[in-house]
């Protein structure tokens, strides 16, 4: 009940998105071969509308953070999801790692099974706003980089999923 | 990168009698064992040991079984340092059933060598139960009093000693270098087998011995690896799209259970030991992970989501099918099996506390065997007798220590003041 509620704001964000901000041009096909002429950097750039991942609000968010042994989003990421979910359909050469984590409590295994399936959430919440799945990998940390130290709430830093883009 | 095994020493064995105790594991949970008064006289000693003694060694390695009482005796005069003019009555005054009296000398053909005699001496028979001669070199002087412990051990428990075996553990420091390191059981002679500058963990001691399967995050994501002991060198097992991770070796040592992600959720794997023949155990929305085997191979153990929190299932690998193990905690995690497939070894959260649990898996009898609050990683001496886990140090730096299996001693093993973690244990060798 609750996810689909979510799926639908989603929805309405992208949508929302659609009209009120025109959409980038795919870039002209010939720009999409890297490497060519030395002029490659300007080429990528331009169909990653790299200026666009960098100065956009919204796109500069990164992280989606969790309640404790939970990986549903809520609902006040939908917004930050609904711009990476409209960037990357715009940008179909952009791919998007999106890396787990988690706190400190618990095994290391399981953590690491938990940060997957916050990617996951986040991977699947950007595929039903029509991201291929070709343009994101998801994976984990679990709680190898997290703060071994934290007490109650401070905690809470570790419990999320970091959006990456490849080309950064 | 290589690993030493020691050089074998000779080991005489001049008399043992049938050992009279053999205490079962049910019975230790059930409370019903009470520890064996027992006194370690020191040993007579004319080569000039200058490390730890062996009377000392002896002492903490029963100590830390929980099943003994090694009795304080110092101030002793005229101890005995063999199994002739015991005066039974002094000992018996004191409560000590069993004393264990030595000598160390110098060999007498080569004198680079040291001899060491023993007795183990029943005070209520008045009888000697076991006497063993030992030559070998002077820095087996060690190796050599963990042997006697096995021997006592092995006598009055009638389960072998787990006091000769080895240990395996990731140190990390200043979370910019990871190590993983061997060392004696508890925490001696210890050296690394892999720096890096990466997250280390799931170490995984191969039941032959021979290997040990870790995970590692040096290719900026988890795989796994299977490293050499004999050789240093190491291959890597499972490189898949995603996550590689929680390696655990099948009984034979010729297979083991993994956990893959590609792009979806933890699920579990087995794979030939030499990266062949992979194949899913089962498929499901939920996570699945931390598999461990049953002794018989049949059975693989796990921790999964399935029912809302994370809770110990088993599967049938020649069926699929799934039983739920665990149910007292809201949130039970890291099954192991002992080595007689009776006790079901995990991680407990208890009132916000993770603690090291046990479940009698005839009974489902839980026993909780540390109080937390962090407890983590708990594994099994290769006996079924003992217990290693991490747990944190003031509050704040983990570290390795074992818990006997009655939950009575808690024991530090101090291998330094870094972060001390994963640790893993390895078979009993001969």
């Amino acid at each position: 009940m609750k996810k689909s509620l979510l799926l639908l704001s989603l929805v309405g964000v992208l949508m929302a998105g659609c009209s009120s901000t025109p959409m980038d041009a795919p870039g002209d096909p010939s720009s999409n071969y890297y490497g060519q002429d030395g002029s490659s950097d300007a080429a990528t750039s331009e169909s990653l509308g790299l200026d666009e991942l960098r100065s956009n609000t919204l796109l500069s968010q990164r992280s989606v953070f969790f309640d404790f042994n939970k990986y549903d989003i809520k609902p006040e990421y939908s917004d930050l999801i609904g711009a990476h979910a409209q960037y990357l359909n715009n940008h179909s050469a952009a791919r998007m790692i999106i890396k787990g984590n988690a706190d400190y409590r618990g095994s290391h295994e399981y953590n690491l099974a938990l940060g997957q399936k916050r990617s996951v959430a986040v991977k699947d919440a950007l595929n039903s706003l029509g991201v291929d799945d070709s343009q994101i990998e998801t994976i984990s940390y679990g709680e190898e980089y997290a703060n071994q130290e934290c007490q109650a709430d401070a905690c809470g830093q570790d419990r999320r999923a970091d959006i990456t883009y490849e080309v950064e | 990168m290589v690993f030493r095994f020691y050089s074998l020493f000779v080991g005489i064995l001049l008399l043992i009698s049938t050992p009279i105790y053999s205490l079962e594991v049910i019975e230790i949970l059930g409370g019903k064992a009470s520890e064996i008064p027992i006194a370690i006289v020191p040993f007579e000693d004319s080569v000039g040991i200058n490390s730890q003694k062996a009377h000392q060694i002896i002492s903490q390695d029963l100590d830390r079984t929980g099943l003994f009482r090694p009795l304080n005796i110092t101030g002793i005069s005229n101890s005995p340092s063999s199994d002739i003019n015991i005066n039974y009555t002094k000992w018996s005054a004191m409560d000590a059933q069993f004393i264990v009296v030595g000598k160390v000398e110098s060999e007498n053909r080569d004198k680079k060598n040291i001899e060491i005699t023993w007795s183990l001496i029943d005070i209520f028979k008045e009888k000697t139960v076991v006497t063993m001669r030992y030559i070998g070199k002077k820095k087996q002087y060690r190796a050599i009093a963990h042997k006697v412990s096995d021997h006592v051990y092995e006598y009055l428990t009638g389960s072998k000693g787990i006091f000769h075996t080895k240990i395996a553990y990731v140190k990390k420091i200043n979370n910019k270098k990871y190590s993983l390191n061997i060392s004696d059981f508890d925490g001696f002679n210890s050296r690394p087998i892999l720096n890096t500058t990466q997250p280390i963990i799931s170490p995984r001691w191969s039941p032959d011995g021979k290997k040990i399967a870790y995970v590692s995050f040096e290719k900026k994501k988890p795989v796994i690896y299977i490293q050499n002991l004999r050789t240093g060198k190491r291959t890597l097992l499972a490189n898949f799209k995603g996550n590689n991770s929680a390696p655990a070796w099948s009984p034979d040592s010729k297979k083991l259970a993994i956990v893959l992600t590609y792009n979806r959720n933890s699920q579990i794997y087995i794979i030939n030991e030499d990266g062949t023949g992979i194949k899913q155990l089962m498929r499901s929305n939920s996570i699945n992970t931390e598999p461990s085997w049953s002794p018989n191979g049949k059975d693989i153990y796990f921790s999964s989501n399935r029912g809302g929190s994370p809770q110990i299932y088993k599967i049938n690998i020649e069926d699929d099918e799934i039983t739920r193990i665990t149910y007292e905690s809201k949130y039970n995690l890291s099954p192991s099996l002992s080595y007689d497939g009776k006790l079901l070894l995990f991680l407990a959260q208890d009132q916000g506390k993770f603690k090291v649990a046990i479940q009698n898996l005839i009974s489902n009898q839980v026993l909780k065997l540390t109080k937390g609050p962090a407890d983590e990683s708990p594994i099994f001496a290769p006996n079924g007798h003992l217990i290693l886990f991490t747990y944190k140090d003031y509050g704040k730096t983990t570290k390795i220590g074992t818990v006997s299996i009655n939950g009575l001693k808690r024991v530090p093993i101090n291998v330094g003041n870094a972060i001390i973690q994963e640790p893993t244990w390895g078979p009993i060798t001969n």
